[in-house]
């Protein structure tokens, strides 16, 4: 009988509370996601190329984890404890009939852990495949063979996400059971007291807003703000962790876009300290030159003066007065910083630049005598800056190279000159081949860039392709470092970046939602009288459920709204703060895709509103059925 | 006078076969207009079914009830709450007000479920307010007044649409006895001056007495009938009237009269 009951109860709890019990689903995918990180394919294939970063990052992973369960407690807690209140009077019944309270209290860890141990028997299932099929997603997307998918199951992750749930929901029970079973019977049941009224209300400012003329506007109005008075703390808190979704996602999602397809890609492969003529020796040694169709040099060096010296061999006294005649900006101001320091600047020889310029698809410069073009790595340069730059370039100004006289024409060079992103340059020249030679002294560092014969590799992805060439390579001796590797950096970035704000976004905007959502569905339950009331006033069902429906608007909406406004802000800030000055310049876009973003979980939220309305409404109708008072 | 409410061999079964209980077991009776007429049993009897078969909170297993010439088990949707808030007013024993709105507010609600102008209605507040002495109390919520002004402020919401027929349940059961008093006076006053029917369930004698006509029930059947004898009859007497029946009622004996 003891077990029935149990049973009869947990079901009919899953089934009440069909909103609170779907979140506990979402959180236990959120969970083991989270958990099995390390089993994607995408972090597989990071674990070879960055197994650092990838270690550094799954060590962060317990720490979300933990800090999941924190926040996830309080979920749990609030929702049990609507329903546990809802319930006292049907507890003070079993007391009454002489059940013991040590037997009260362990049907109710009963109860709960059998519906935990079904939200697990459902959740875990939808949780592995979704992982999975995140894995193959997110593989695709990159550019992943995904051949070689194998599915895997983290069983590390389904037992951490079991225990981490179990312990949860039942440090929750254990707590809240507690509680009930030490009350006094009377008390039980009882209704809980309402809270008491105060004379004058305090939400006359948005009494007007709700619409003239409709039926039940008082009601409607003295409900909500019921709800909005009594229970403005929870508001609150949902409508920050609303915006802390918000602000994670939208920004999450953004920094992905912009780290990917943020280049153009060119280069597969840099071989370091050599010439191309060593390098196709060595290929065509080991039978690899026909996998290549371009092999060529890029030399960079510093200019030093005649004798040898390094130190203010460089003067931009022309361009530093143009800039500080620009109006004021941030990006004015980094400028003047940077160049103040650029005194002995590297120097690239025109015709190899030139070479990746007809890669890139881009015209190549042109120089004449006594001219350079000024050369800044994309990881310094930003939309802005070379805007400014390029404004005072269009000028020719003059500057002096070791004495000489020269004119800095044309645009600034972003091009990546080798695939090693390690290997920046903050400012250099671009200058005739001639000219190289005599402002380098001959004393430069070679690299030799390569690129994968574009017929050997059909078929393939790119990314296969060079884990395979990367094996061959790594016979012949030579140091290379290939496109692959950086974009692991890259890809790495994107993906912990992704994966982290998006978790959390999903944990934050799960438990805002189900805290508002069952607090107004418990609440309207207990206030079932006086929706009895209005029906026998003459209220029909769809009156009723209008009404209902416009304080489901209201009470979500104040949160949420609050929420929307303040992450428009809280995303620019956070762009501000996080991203490199590289990408700074793109916080336009990225800010657009954002909103974007914002917008997307408004209609998730408006989703879940409509599912709150048709909770409320079936509510309504159970209200509506005519039954036996005495 | 005419009938305004007709109900015709009412049935109310609950349970199956052989656990079935007669709730109401074939009771026929009229309401005239104008008329106060009371409903008595000891708690069991069916008055409360009989009542609530009326205000359409319960459906009936057979027979008919015909309001104002409508049958009103026919009746679905807008016309079903067009019945519950403008054909009858329904007063309960524990009031339900809801304890949100203010006692205004409370009067108020019907006029927002039928979309009547409140400017019209406004006046027939002030009248019914002055008339019931809640005009201290239409501003404070329902935690803030006594039991007996909860009571009224609920007595002038179901007469706020001017219905036809008031259906009171226990109106006094939750009051104490000058508050019930003060309520019995109300209504009969109601009835007298503006000529409200009411219908009154009570196992209470002493509110039973305001009425003109009373209906005993026992078993789910009319088992008695007593009328007021206006104006020779003076209340003291019909009270004790009504105590000679309900002392046969406990004893269910047949040999009463």
């Amino acid at each position: 009988m003891f077990f029935k009951l149990v049973s009869r109860n947990s079901k009919r709890n899953r089934k009440e509370n069909g909103l609170f019990f779907s979140s506990l689903l979402i959180s236990i995918v959120a969970f083991y996601m989270i958990q099995s990180l390390s089993h994607q394919d995408v972090m597989i294939f990071l674990t070879k190329m960055e197994s650092d970063a990838v270690g550094k990052l799954l060590l962060m992973i317990p720490l979300f984890y933990g800090l999941t369960l924190i926040i996830l407690f309080f979920l749990i807690y609030f929702a049990s404890k609507f329903q546990m209140e809802r319930r006292r009077h049907e507890f003070g019944v079993y007391l009454m009939m002489g059940m013991r309270r040590s037997r009260l209290f362990l049907m109710l860890l009963a109860e709960d852990f059998r519906s935990s141990v079904t939200a697990l028997l459902i959740g875990l299932p939808i949780a592995v495949l979704l992982s999975e099929l995140v894995s193959l997603i997110t593989a695709r997307l990159v550019g992943l063979g995904i051949a070689d998918h194998r599915f895997s199951i983290s069983l590390t992750a389904i037992f951490m996400t079991a225990a981490g749930f179990l312990f949860l929901k039942l440090t929750a029970v254990l707590i809240l059971s507690g509680k009930i079973a030490r009350q006094e019977i009377g008390t039980l049941l009882v209704e809980a007291p309402e809270v008491g009224k105060k004379e004058k209300p305090l939400l006359f400012f948005f009494a007007g807003h709700i619409k003239k003329g409709k039926a039940l506007q008082t009601f409607t109005f003295r409900q909500l703000e019921e709800q909005v008075i009594y229970r403005f703390n929870t508001l609150a808190i949902s409508s920050l962790l609303m915006l802390a979704a918000l602000c994670c996602f939208a920004a999450g999602v953004a920094m992905v876009q912009s780290h990917s397809g943020s280049e153009q890609h060119t280069l597969d492969y840099t071989f370091i300290d050599h010439s191309a003529e060593e390098v196709s020796r060595t290929l065509s040694e080991y039978n690899l030159e026909t996998q290549f169709s371009e092999i060529m040099d890029i030399r960079v060096g510093l200019i030093r003066t005649e004798d040898g010296e390094y130190e203010n061999t460089f003067q931009m006294e022309s361009v530093m007065e143009a800039l500080r005649a620009m109006p004021e900006s941030e990006a004015r101001d980094v400028l003047l910083n940077n160049f103040s320091y650029e005194t002995a600047p590297y120097a690239i020889p025109l015709s190899e630049y030139n070479q990746i310029c007809v890669l890139s698809k881009q015209p190549p410069i042109e120089l004449k005598e006594a001219q350079a073009a000024v050369y800044i790595d994309p990881e310094f340069s930003s939309y802005e800056r070379n805007h400014i730059l390029n404004l005072i370039l269009k000028k020719y100004p003059e500057v002096r190279i070791d004495g000489a006289i020269y004119h800095l024409i044309n645009e600034v060079q972003t091009l990546r000159i080798v695939t090693d992103r390690s290997i920046t340059l903050s400012f250099a020249l671009i200058v005739p081949d001639d000219v190289f030679e005599e402002l380098t002294g001959g004393e430069y560092s070679g690299y030799v860039n390569g690129v994968l014969n574009p017929d050997k590799i059909k078929g393939k992805s790119l990314l296969n392709a060079i884990s395979e060439m990367n094996q061959k390579l790594d016979r012949t001796g030579l140091v290379y470092e290939s496109y692959l590797q950086n974009m692991g950096r890259q890809l790495f970035y994107v993906v912990a970046s992704s994966y982290i704000t998006i978790y959390l976004a999903i944990i934050f905007l799960i438990i805002a939602n189900t805290v508002i959502g069952v607090q107004f569905l418990m609440s309207q339950q207990k206030t079932g009288k006086r929706y009895q009331t209005l029906i026998q006033l003459g209220a029909t069902y769809q009156t009723m459920c209008d009404s209902a429906g416009r304080q489901i608007g209201w009470y979500f909406g104040i949160p949420t709204v609050v929420a929307v406004i303040s992450s428009i802000f809280g995303v620019r800030a956070l762009f501000s703060g996080l991203l490199s000055p590289r990408t700074q310049g793109r916080i336009p876009s990225m800010l657009l895709v954002s909103l974007a973003m914002i917008l997307l979980l408004g209609m998730v939220e408006y989703i879940y509103i409509k599912a709150v309305k048709k909770a409320s409404n079936r509510n309504i109708l159970k209200l509506m059925v005519p039954e036996r008072e005495e | 006078m005419q009938n305004i409410l007709e109900i015709e061999s009412l049935r109310k079964y609950y349970g199956k076969n052989n656990s079935q209980t007669k709730a109401l077991d074939g009771i026929t009776f009229q309401v005239m207009q104008g008329e106060f007429l009371g409903i008595m049993g000891s708690s069991g009897s069916g008055k409360s079914t009989l009542l609530n078969c009326i205000a359409t909170v319960i459906r009936p297993t057979g027979g008919r009830i015909v309001m104002q010439g409508e049958e009103i088990q026919h009746l679905k949707g807008d016309m079903l709450a067009q019945y519950r808030g403008q054909t009858i007013g329904y007063l309960f024993q524990n009031f339900e007000l809801l304890d949100n709105l203010t006692g205004r507010e409370n009067i108020l609600l019907p006029l927002s479920l039928h979309s009547v102008p409140e400017a019209e209605s406004d006046r027939r507040l002030e009248k019914l307010a002055s008339y019931l002495e809640v005009v201290d109390v239409l501003d404070k919520f329902p935690s803030q007044m006594s039991g007996g002004q909860k009571q009224r402020i609920a007595a002038a919401r179901a007469l706020i649409l001017d219905p036809a027929m008031i259906l009171a349940d226990e109106p006094t059961g939750a009051l104490d006895s000058k508050n019930a008093k003060a309520l019995m006076e109300k209504m009969t006053g109601l009835n007298r001056e503006q000529k409200a029917t009411i219908l009154m369930v009570t196992h209470d004698c002493n509110a039973a007495s305001y009425c003109k006509r009373i209906l005993f029930i026992q078993d789910g059947v009319i088992f008695h009938e007593l009328r007021r004898d206006i104006p020779r009859e003076s209340q003291q007497a019909f009270y004790e009237r009504i105590l000679k029946v309900i002392a046969q009622l406990g004893g269910g004996s047949a040999n009463v009269l």
